[in-house]
C-alpha cells in the first residue's frame, strides 16, 4: 500500500496492491450481507449494535423513537457508502483516486469495518498489532491494523488538503 | 461534504419560558477504542464546524474523560446531531442536560 496523500483538486491518491485490494473487496462484502441479514438472525449481533447504536441511555422509550426516526436513512447512507467505495476500489489493486464526496464514503465506510472488526476482535486500548502472524486470530488483527492506517492516511491526507484550500 | 446526512443544520426553536424546556439537551461522544483521534477530531470539526483547536480539545475529553458534551439545544437538534455522529460511526447519545 501507499498511503493517502492530498493531491491537485482536492483529490486524495492511494495504491492498493492487488492483495489488499482483494481483502478490501471482500470486508466490504461482508458488511453488506451484515447489514441485509435479517433482523432475526443479527438483533444481538455486538457488531450491528456498535454500527447501528442506541441514540440515548437509559430511557428505552426514546431510544425507541430515535430508531424508528433514524434507523432507516442510516442504513441507507451506508449502504450508499459501501456501494461508492466499490465503484472506486480497482479489483486488482491500482490507484485508488477520490474527490472530497468519494473519500467521505471512503472514510465513513472504512470505519465502519474497523468498528465491525474491533467489536468481533474484542479490541481494547491496549491491544496491540500481533508480532508475528501465527492463527487467524492475529491474520484479522492484522488486517484490523492494516486498515487503522488506511483510514489514519486518508483522514490526514484531507486534512492538508483542507489547509491547502483555506 | 456530501453524505448520508448531509451537516445541513435544523434552525433553533424558541425555547419557551417554562422551567422544564429551559434545561436545554445535549448531545455527548462517549470514548471507545477503534475510533482514531485525528478521525474524531476530525468528524467534529466538519459536522459541527469547530475550529481545529476547539475540536481537538473536545477530542482529547473524550478521550481521557470518557466523554465530552459536542453541542446543545433542542431535543430535535440534538437527535440529529447524534444521527449525524451515527453516521460517522462515533458513539453519541443525546439526553436532558443534568
Amino acid at each position: 500500500m501507499k498511503p493517502f496523500k492530498s493531491a491537485r483538486g482536492g483529490d486524495v491518491v492511494a495504491r492498493l496492491d492487488p492483495a489488499e485490494a482483494g481483502v478490501v473487496g471482500l470486508l466490504l462484502d461482508q458488511l453488506e450481507q451484515l447489514l441485509e441479514a435479517d433482523e432475526d438472525d443479527v438483533g444481538g449481533d455486538p457488531v450491528m449494535a456498535r454500527l447501528l447504536p442506541d441514540g440515548h441511555r437509559g430511557d428505552p422509550e426514546l431510544a425507541a423513537d430515535y430508531r424508528e426516526l433514524t434507523e432507516a436513512s442510516l442504513r441507507s447512507g451506508k449502504a450508499d457508502d459501501l456501494a461508492m467505495v466499490r465503484a472506486t476500489l480497482p479489483p486488482d489493486g491500482g490507484e485508488v483516486r477520490l474527490d472530497p464526496e468519494q473519500a467521505g464514503a471512503w472514510l465513513r465506510a472504512t470505519n465502519d469495518l474497523r468498528l465491525a472488526m474491533g467489536t468481533r476482535l474484542d479490541i481494547s486500548e491496549d491491544t496491540e498489532p500481533p508480532e508475528e502472524v501465527t492463527g487467524e486470530e492475529d491474520q484479522q488483527l492484522a488486517v484490523y491494523y492494516w486498515l487503522t492506517a488506511l483510514q489514519g492516511s486518508l483522514v490526514d491526507a484531507l486534512v492538508a488538503g483542507r489547509g491547502g484550500r483555506r | 461534504m456530501a453524505g448520508p446526512l448531509a451537516p445541513t443544520r435544523t434552525p433553533e426553536t424558541t425555547v419557551e419560558e417554562h422551567s422544564d424546556l429551559d434545561r436545554p439537551w445535549v448531545t455527548i461522544v462517549w470514548n471507545d477504542p477503534v475510533n482514531l483521534m485525528n478521525y474524531v477530531t476530525f468528524v467534529l470539526q466538519e459536522l459541527f464546524g469547530y475550529d481545529e483547536p476547539t475540536a481537538t480539545t473536545l477530542m482529547l475529553q473524550v478521550h481521557h474523560e470518557g466523554k465530552a458534551i459536542v453541542s446543545s439545544g433542542p431535543r430535535e437538534r440534538m437527535e440529529h446531531d447524534t444521527s449525524r455522529l451515527h453516521a460517522y460511526g462515533l458513539w453519541a447519545t443525546y439526553q436532558k442536560d443534568s
